[in-house]
């Protein structure tokens, strides 16, 4: 059974200056995570590793280079699942973590709940020796500058989505070589988001889900229409119901479109190892990992392959 | 429960008061709670009101007693504090409204739903939630209005070693919730609770994640969840319920349905209200009791223990 990984980082209008870091990104991250999986590590491993490789890279909105909130602040939402046990960890509005998606994992193995949310997110932390960095070291000038310009006027969620410059959530999905999935999914959410915002990223089954007997998705987008829609658990529910990956990734996300005028994208892997990338926005940057082989896109349709090594 | 047969739709409210065990001597208490949470939930669709006015209604009064671990009367964290989630939906719009882990207001539902309709969100936590209760004129509460006796005694007993807060919360109260239908066919859901007994600080659990805890859709229908957070979640109990019902279930061999997979996957014991668009309803549970109630036309339905079903008219008092 060969593994599989994908990776995603935002289904956004991603502007041109920034379409190259985007795609060497999710390329640089599914290289990290495939190669867990090449050394017989299971697919959560594989997630966690790289989802931090996106965390880690200020072009991408989650960890380093989140966007900040209404008061300047950087708020992470993390989620990561075992499609093995249904087990979940997740994390919302937590402050000065460098990897969220490490902390989620902490909460699944370390504790017997599945989402620590805020000042009680972060002493978890700290009690099991996550070390804080400052806020400074997770701003990147840019999220700065856009914050400043977003200051002067008032947006609605809708509007910042469609614009150029909203930057968006990463995420892994994954099947190893013992036919378990799993998921994960990191974000600083929308930029200038009232402060304690929580979008889809953390909410199991919305911003991702992972199960064994159907598979695993990583969501991203308009994450209120996410959540409406619950669209991880609505794209498996196609897939139990017998669509391929694909289709059942393309019926959800058309129906989001079509309820509640939503646009997005999700990375969808089966336990038999088939796999999509779907998206209804403008671009969407992702790679996946595959035998030899590592493909990877930006706009609609476009699908470019290389050799992994 | 009542099939509702041919055109008629019949409006509806059904509330539960958490999948626990009562304690003997609260059983009236509780019972009465519902009963009337569910009559004055029905009482606001009886005036015109929305479905979603109906499930705040019901979800406010049970918040506002101390006897259920909602609003007054939470359950404690581990540090002895009050920590709240809860949620609201709206089946005409799937718009929905969450908070966690809000510490200092009365009502929690009444904040989600304020989350919902006054912002581009559709989930506030922590100190974000109270900010945004006091721009928006939501009263500050002490801590102390909202600790109870009880609760501080059940969270001491806790505190013990080895004593298992799982367990233990079967001697005690629960998560609140509703689901109605009005005469419009919309369909909500509204969720409360303080949680899981001497939790982990900023511990989040199904109530306020839209799935688990609630979902509700006009086009199949409405529920809310309680019983062990974590396991509700892993399996998105209510998202899951309502995926049986778009295949053609009824509401309650799909609430079953849901309950079953809870237990034989997870191996979890949970409850649930839900309700279609016509008006058709149930109250399920796979613990040995939920206190629950429903109101539709003239009649009040209750129940505590497993297979009760106790009906009363409303020109009766009790």
């Amino acid at each position: 059974m060969s593994a599989v990984l994908v990776v995603h980082g935002g289904a956004w209008a991603i502007p041109d200056e920034l379409a190259e870091a985007s795609v060497d990104g999710v390329k640089t991250a599914a290289r990290k995570g495939f190669v867990v999986l090449r050394n017989g590590g299971s697919a959560l491993d594989a997630v966690e590793a790289a989802v931090k490789s996106l965390e880690d890279n200020t072009v991408f909105n989650a960890g380093h280079g989140a966007t900040l909130n209404i008061d300047g602040e950087v708020e992470l939402d993390a989620i990561i699942m075992d499609g093995r046990t249904l087990n979940c960890g997740a994390v919302s509005s937590v402050k000065n973590i460098a990897n969220p998606v490490s902390l989620a994992r902490a909460v699944m193995e370390k504790t017997s709940h599945i989402m620590l949310t805020g000042k009680g997110a972060n002493l978890f932390a700290e009690s099991v020796g996550f070390s804080t960095v400052p806020t400074d070291t997770l701003v990147s000038e840019f999220e700065r500058k856009e914050w400043e310009r977003h200051k002067t006027y008032v947006t609605g969620v809708l509007e910042d989505f469609n614009t150029q410059w909203a930057h968006d959530t990463v995420g892994a999905v994954a099947v190893d070589s013992s036919g378990n999935v799993a998921c994960a999914t990191s974000t600083g959410g929308i930029r200038n988001k009232m402060v304690g915002r929580v979008g889809d990223s953390p909410v199991i089954g919305c911003g991702a889900y992972a199960d064994n007997f159907s598979g695993a998705v990583s969501c991203t987008g308009h994450g209120e229409s996410i959540l409406k829609v619950t669209l991880a658990k609505l794209i498996l529910s196609h897939v139990e119901q017998g669509e391929s990956v694909a289709d059942a990734s393309q019926l959800a996300l058309q129906y989001m479109g079509e309820r509640v005028q939503g646009a997005g994208g999700a990375i969808t892997v089966s336990p038999s190892g088939k796999w999509a990338a779907t998206f209804t926005t403008q671009r969407m940057a992702w790679a996946a990992a595959e035998n030899d082989v590592l493909w990877s896109g930006l706009d609609p349709n476009e699908r470019k392959k290389e050799n992994l090594n | 429960m009542i099939v509702v047969r041919g055109a008629g739709m019949m409006p509806v409210v059904v509330v539960h008061g958490g999948a626990v065990q009562v304690p003997e001597e609260r059983a009236e208490i509780t019972i009465s709670g519902v009963c009337s949470a569910a009559r004055s939930g029905y009482l606001v669709l009886e005036e015109g009101g929305s479905s979603l006015d109906a499930v705040v209604e019901a979800v406010v009064q049970m918040e506002n007693s101390p006897y259920f671990s909602a609003g007054c009367g939470s359950v404690l964290n581990v540090k002895g504090e009050v920590e709240m989630d809860a949620i609201v939906m709206d089946g005409k719009t799937l718009g929905s409204g969450s908070v966690s882990a809000v510490r200092d207001i009365a009502n929690p539902v009444q904040l989600a739903r304020l989350v919902m309709e006054k912002t581009s969100h559709a989930f506030l936590t922590a100190e974000g939630a109270s900010k945004f209760a006091r721009s928006v004129g939501v009263p500050e509460v002490s801590q102390e209005s909202l600790i109870t006796e009880y609760s501080r005694m059940f969270w001491k007993k806790n505190l013990v070693p080895d004593a298992n807060p799982v367990e233990c919360q079967m001697e005690k109260m629960g998560t609140v919730g509703a689901v109605a239908v009005d005469k419009d066919g919309n369909v909500a859901c509204a969720t409360s609770t303080g949680g899981m007994p001497n939790k982990m600080e900023g511990r989040v659990g199904d109530t306020p994640c839209v799935g688990s805890g609630g979902y509700a859709d006009n086009q199949s229908g409405a529920v809310s969840a309680t019983g062990h957070g974590e396991a509700n979640m892993r399996v998105t109990l209510s998202r899951l319920i309502l995926f049986h019902m778009e295949q053609g279930q009824s509401a309650e061999a799909a609430s079953d349905l849901g309950l079953a997979y809870l237990k034989s996957r997870l191996g979890a014991l949970g409850g649930v209200v839900t309700v279609d668009p016509q008006g058709n309803w149930t109250s399920r549970f796979s613990t040995q009791q939920m206190p629950w109630a429903a109101a539709q036309n003239d009649t009040l339905h209750y129940g505590l223990n497993s297979g009760e079903h106790f009906r009363r008219s409303f020109s009766e008092q009790h």
